[in-house]
């Protein structure tokens, strides 16, 4: 693929930011569980945390493709940052496009320059894949709204200093889903449990609970009823970025594998020279760049502002991607043998932390659903 | 306060490669920015966001492949770049000191810098010469090993540099400006290039000159060099056994290592 100057420079300076600041303390994080946090402030001072600002904000405002490969690039690097960070962009992303001049002017070039973290609730204990189906209410109350409920699998959650909420306002109407702006600090809002994760250790995962928090009614986000159309508009985005990295989480696995068939030497050879082994990579690299034309394709769709085929291709890269990922890590600890299944090489992490790509910001079978859907115009 | 900064792209070699005569095949190069002038670069930036220097300039002697890296200063913080490329450099496979000197000569004297930044030397060939020889032709000042440089001095017109020596040794010197320091890895931390700086750096001038523009002909690069050979030297490796504890092999390392020069003071 061809890409402007800009875009070129741009992907070798993450590269390199990646290899030289992420890598190296991703076992660290992972085994204890902890966001790096001065690479957090890193990866503001290279803007990255104002890639979905616009630019009189002071945020780079990345067109979707550079967005893409912003992501693989960091994904190759450490997925747990590269997650926290799309998870901040939407959060920016959805005050951005949906909150008023006033709220824009607040939290933007603060968040731009790295905090406030933002995080974005939409999952609920008994709603996931049908976000609909959520309890969390926001009443309106004069100038106020009060939030009740509870938000689950949230990342950032210890982390973020402001979230962007969906709720109901009128607990009886499933069509009332609206999009809200509460501070961390908001009384009545708490961090409940961390969980205790497979992979993306480094990232926190917590539940939020809300407690009559009151916040002004200058937060409400988009008009009542237009939250979960809102948050599928920010999420197709938000695909695109978990398919790249997808992509770059697969092609650390890719890297270090071919690596090690080269070095490994069994039956006075390297591994490398078996058929079987080399049919191996030849087919995970086949996984790789598939799935990295497939994300790129997207992100092009998107930037040609085609809604409708954006949201189809962006499931489709999502979906194959991310089970891409799965397929590339899981050989990659073959390759490895025992090796593979010890800290001792990262490929252990890789497999772990694939496993994510399929579930969060909708699941394969969400996701062969939207494209069955687009595919069929039906309903079902 | 102006200041200069030499800037070369350099190429370097992938783990497996062919030298085919005296030269290696482009598919087995990659270029990057000279890690000696990155330091540099970094540099000049400070002493313009010190409020020291007025404009940074960088300039470099490359096709124009090389702009993709010199943009790299630029998104640095340089303010814009001069480029000297000619179809008499396209052809030669060397390109010596004389010939650097001479052309950096000619941009100097337009430019009309107070301080020239280079690197102590660049990675590729290594000559670890063009500064000094540059600062000798324009009858500058120069320090070479620069691996401090006291920001305040500069804006009195002195340069007080901490310069390394063989051995450990560092030493303090002066030096009157206009100067040329050749900087050392390590005098600071270099930056990575921010996302706006690389935008920025999309729309700055990088002025591409000729031979001719600079008021030189082909006769003034023509090389007093002959690279006559290339080729890569037999390895062998050696591989020392510790016997005995942990306490015991870490002392035999120790005396090794010290044997071999690391850590002497
Ligand atoms: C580490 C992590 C981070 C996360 N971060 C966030 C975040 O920041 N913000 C946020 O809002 N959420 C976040 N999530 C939540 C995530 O998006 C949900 O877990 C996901 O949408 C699935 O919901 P669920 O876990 O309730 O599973 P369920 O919806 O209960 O799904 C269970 C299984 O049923 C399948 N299934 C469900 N419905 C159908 C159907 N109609 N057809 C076929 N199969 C179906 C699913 O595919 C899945 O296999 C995160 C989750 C994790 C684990």
């Amino acid at each position: 693929m061809n890409l402007s100057s800009e875009q070129a420079a741009v992907r070798d300076v993450v590269r390199e930011f990646a290899a030289e600041e992420l890598r190296p303390v991703a076992r660290e994080c992972d085994a204890e569980q902890t966001f790096p946090e001065d690479v957090w402030d890193g990866l503001a001072e290279l803007d990255l945390t104002g890639l979905t600002v616009p630019e009189e904000y002071g945020g780079y405002d990345a067109d979707p493709v550079t967005y893409a490969i912003i992501n693989e690039e960091l994904a190759h690097g450490m997925l747990a940052v590269a997650t926290a960070l799309s998870v901040h962009g939407l959060a920016t992303s959805c005050i951005d496009e949906f909150g008023t001049q006033d709220v824009r002017d607040e939290w933007l070039p603060e968040m731009v320059d790295g905090r406030p973290v933002g995080a974005f609730a939409l999952s609920e204990p008994e709603a996931g894949s049908n976000p609909a189906e959520m309890s969390t209410v926001a009443e309106h109350e004069g100038d106020e709204f009060v939030l009740n409920g509870k938000k689950q699998w949230i990342t950032n959650g210890r982390r973020a200093g402001v979230y962007v909420v969906f709720a109901k306002t009128d607990r009886d109407d499933p069509g009332s889903i609206t999009q809200f702006l509460v501070p961390a600090d908001t009384d009545g809002v708490s961090v409940g449990k961390k969980e205790d994760k497979l992979g993306l250790r480094a990232s926190d995962t917590t539940t939020l609970i809300f407690e009559d928090a009151r916040i002004p009614a200058k937060y409400q986000l988009t008009e009542e009823g237009r939250g979960l159309s809102a948050a599928f508009q920010i999420l197709t985005g938000g695909r695109i970025a978990i398919g790249a990295q997808s992509v770059g989480l697969a092609q650390a696995a890719l890297d270090a594998a071919v690596e090690y068939a080269q070095q490994r030497e069994q039956f006075e050879q390297p591994i490398a020279d078996f058929q079987a082994i080399r049919h191996k990579l030849a087919e995970m690299q086949t996984k790789v760049t598939a799935g990295r034309l497939l994300t790129r394709e997207a992100a092009q769709k998107k930037a040609a502002g085609a809604g409708m085929e954006t949201a189809f291709l962006a499931s489709q890269a999502k979906y194959f991607a991310s089970e891409a990922a799965m397929d590339v890590a899981n050989e990659a600890v073959q390759i490895h043998g025992g090796y593979g299944y010890t800290t001792d090489f990262p490929v252990e992490r890789f497999y772990r932390d694939a496993k994510i790509l399929t579930i969060y910001e909708g699941t394969t079978e969400i996701q062969k659903k939207i494209i069955a859907r687009h595919l069929l115009g039906d309903d079902a | 306060m102006k200041v200069l900064v030499t800037v070369k792209e350099v190429a370097a070699v992938e783990d497996e490669f062919q030298i085919a005569g005296t030269s290696i095949d482009e598919t087995y190069l990659e270029y990057d920015l000279n890690e000696w002038d990155d330091y540099a670069v970094e540099e000049a930036v400070q002493l313009q966001e010190a409020g020291i220097a007025d404009e940074v300039v960088a300039v470099t002697i490359g096709p124009e492949r090389s702009e993709e890296t010199i943009r790299m200063a630029l998104a640095k913080g340089a303010d814009r770049a001069v480029r000297i490329w000619d179809d008499a450099l396209e052809g030669a496979d060397l390109l010596d000191v004389g010939a650097k000197t001479a052309i950096l000569e000619k941009v100097v004297e337009e430019e009309d810098p107070d301080i020239v930044l280079s690197g102590v030397q660049a990675d590729d060939d290594g000559f670890g010469a063009t500064g000094v020889s540059l600062a000798d032709a324009l009858g500058y000042e120069w320090a070479a090993v620069v691996n401090h440089l006291d920001q305040d001095s500069v804006e009195s017109g002195t340069a007080s540099v901490r310069r390394e020596l063989e051995g450990g040794v560092e030493e303090l010197t002066d030096v009157e400006l206009p100067a040329v320091l050749t900087i050392q890895t390590g005098i600071n931390e270099p930056r990575y290039a921010s996302l706006r700086g690389i935008r920025q750096a999309q729309r700055k001038e990088i002025a591409p000159k000729t031979l001719g523009d600079l008021g030189l002909d082909a006769a003034a690069v023509e090389n007093e060099l002959e690279l006559t050979d290339m080729y890569e030297p037999e390895t062998e490796s050696d591989a020392t056994y510790f016997e005995g504890g942990p306490d015991e092999a870490a002392g035999q390392l120790a005396d090794l290592l010290r044997e071999k020069g690391v850590g002497a003071q």
